[in-house]
């Protein structure tokens, strides 16, 4: 009773390999993230299994079925990178059109409100910011009352706060014992929203497991100073992944930087030119794949 | 292992409490239509473009004609009839093509067909905003004519009407096929340059013996030319008709067999167009 079933999934694009040797499967009520950087196929892999694109290799199941059969279109609900909805139409009267298209549909009113859209009933399309109109396609993706959601990238033009609210909204969906997949490239994002992360990166799936597994691989900040402490005597210290020297600089990949810090201060190392920083995931796969 | 995978008991429908029936086809349908006409009535420009030009064109060039032919049609009749003529064939490109190019770029049709809406409901909207805007047209063409001094029995107004009408669907595939052909930046382009000299070349701003007699020669060619032949046929008798366009007689079978024919070549180059398209998105 797999809910999404990929098997060595490869998808070529005339030279380029998008896709290769994808394996996949997806339990009922998991909360998958799909966590890569921009080009890793990503919104590939999402196209294969909603029927979208097809793959040039391997098999694909979508609720046990063929995902372009109209019965699975009717339990999935989506949302693209772009979605060029019509722009002179109400964000009510949009949904309620999606509504029309499936089987069976949540009311209008509660798809608002798990969307926060209910002040914006009467606001056109085209009136919308950025981060209103992917709530907007995050209402049309739910109104079908699907057993599945895919999101693709759903927070981009999202600020801080309006993600955080953007995920609690979906996990109020997915309390109802959805299926949800989506793709992101912000680890902190993965780690919140998921029960499960699957590393993306060139095509090629990399490693999976819960958000506290991959963040044991792939560090999330990456602290870089001027000291005297070697490599080898930081990787001793307590939350540190990894250390190592870079152009003069120790470079700590660490999941809890203020307790390195604290303990090197303390220590009375001498420190400069410290910064802390979100670690570049396409610097952190590379080196996972080294 | 495939066939372990296929056998498999189907995954179980988790639906919310608060779930309802949904998707009657005819409901989808009619919402389908309605968000269609709701959308563009909201557009003033597309009001303008479609509906307000025609008859601006009428009362510049044709409402001040006073000449009648031999055997009693006023010119300024058939007139009327060209550019109301003209009002449906832009509208229908411009809805069936352009619009449906623009809507492909904007990735509307991939967001739809990820959901099980049919295709043709989506086609169906396209109609019916086509079925509206194209009465609108015409109302406010005669209205025009009337007002100017153009006078017809009811039945004569009626029959222009629905020939006028029912004509725009005969352009419905070449703009199609222009939809899923044209890339979606290109496409109103393209519309024009495939339209304007159409318009031209059949006698919509021009009574065709008024233009070049190379142009005479090569409008029997033209799918728009049969279109504007039904209209005129539709007021003025064939003899007056024949004078008014400087071309023999035919009976209305042959224009209706000129035009459905290139509804069906038209329709063949859509539906090629319309394949290839999803095959880019399967891709």
């Amino acid at each position: 009773m797999k809910v999404i079933e990929l098997q060595n999934v490869g998808k070529r694009y005339g030279e380029v390999q998008a896709l290769s040797g994808v394996n996949l499967s997806v339990e009922p009520g998991e909360v998958v993230a799909f966590l890569g950087p921009n080009g890793a196929g990503k919104t590939t892999a999402i196209g294969i299994m909603l029927g979208l694109k097809t793959p040039s290799s391997g098999k694909v199941r979508l609720l046990g079925q063929n995902p372009e059969s109209p019965e699975v279109r009717g339990r999935v609900g989506v949302m693209l990178q772009e979605s060029g909805v019509p722009e002179n139409l109400t964000v009510e009267e949009l949904v309620r059109l999606f509504g029309c298209y499936y089987p069976y549909a949540l009311p209008v009113e509660e798809v608002l409100s798990r969307a926060d859209l209910r002040g914006k009933r009467r606001a056109f399309v085209r009136q919308l910011s950025g981060g209103q109109r992917q709530r907007l396609y995050f209402a049309l993706s739910i109104i079908g009352d699907p057993d599945v959601i895919f999101l693709d990238e759903p927070t981009v033009a999202m600020d801080v706060e309006a993600r955080k609210a953007f995920w609690e909204q979906v996990q109020g969906f997915a309390a109802l014992g959805k299926t949800i997949l989506f793709s992101t490239h912000y680890l902190d994002e993965a780690d919140q929203a998921a029960s499960r992360i699957v590393v993306i990166h060139k095509g090629q799936v990399l490693g999976s497991g819960t958000p506290a597994e991959i963040k044991s691989l792939v560090a999330a900040k990456t602290v870089r100073l001027q000291t005297e402490l070697s490599a080898e005597e930081a990787t001793r210290y307590p939350g540190v992944e990894r250390a190592e020297r870079e152009n003069g600089h120790l470079v700590v990949y660490s999941n809890a930087p203020e307790v390195f810090l604290q303990r090197l201060f303390l220590q009375g190392h001498k420190v400069s030119d410290l910064t802390v920083k979100d670690t570049d995931l396409e610097a952190a796969f590379v080196r996972l794949t080294a | 292992m495939n066939k372990l995978i296929t056998n498999q008991p189907r995954t179980e429908r988790r639906l919310s409490p608060t779930a309802r029936r949904s998707g009657n086809i005819l409901t989808m349908v009619l919402e389908q239509m309605c968000s269609e006409i709701f959308s563009y009535w909201r557009v003033p420009e597309f009001l303008v473009g479609t509906v307000i030009i025609p008859v601006i064109l009428f009362l510049m060039f044709g409402a001040n004609v006073s000449a009648v032919l031999p055997e009693g049609t006023a010119v300024k009749a058939l007139l009327m009839a060209s550019f109301a003529a003209y009002g449906i064939v832009n509208l229908a490109i411009f809805t069936f093509g352009g619009d449906i190019a623009a809507e492909r770029g904007r990735g509307w049709l991939r967001l739809m067909r990820a959901t099980p809406v049919p295709a043709w409901v989506y086609f169906a909207g396209k109609f019916a905003l086509v079925a509206l805007f194209g009465a609108a047209i015409l109302l406010v063409v005669f209205v025009a004519g009337y007002l100017t001094g153009v006078r017809l029995g009811l039945e004569t107004w009626a029959k222009a009407f629905f020939t006028l009408l029912l004509g725009s669907l005969s352009f419905s595939t070449l703009g199609f096929a222009l939809g899923f052909l044209a890339r979606p930046r290109a496409a109103s382009t393209i519309a024009n340059l495939v339209f304007l000299p159409l318009s031209f070349a059949s006698g919509f701003f021009f009574p065709l013996n008024q233009l070049p007699q190379f142009l005479q020669k090569l409008a029997p060619y033209l799918p728009t030319y049969h279109f504007g032949q039904l209209a005129w046929g539709s007021i003025g008798t064939p003899s007056d008709v024949a004078r008014f366009t400087n071309q023999p007689p035919e009976s209305a079978l042959g224009h209706v067999l000129w035009l459905l024919g290139g509804f069906l070549a038209f329709g063949v180059l859509a539906v090629w167009g319309y394949r290839r398209d999803r095959g880019e998105q399967l891709r």
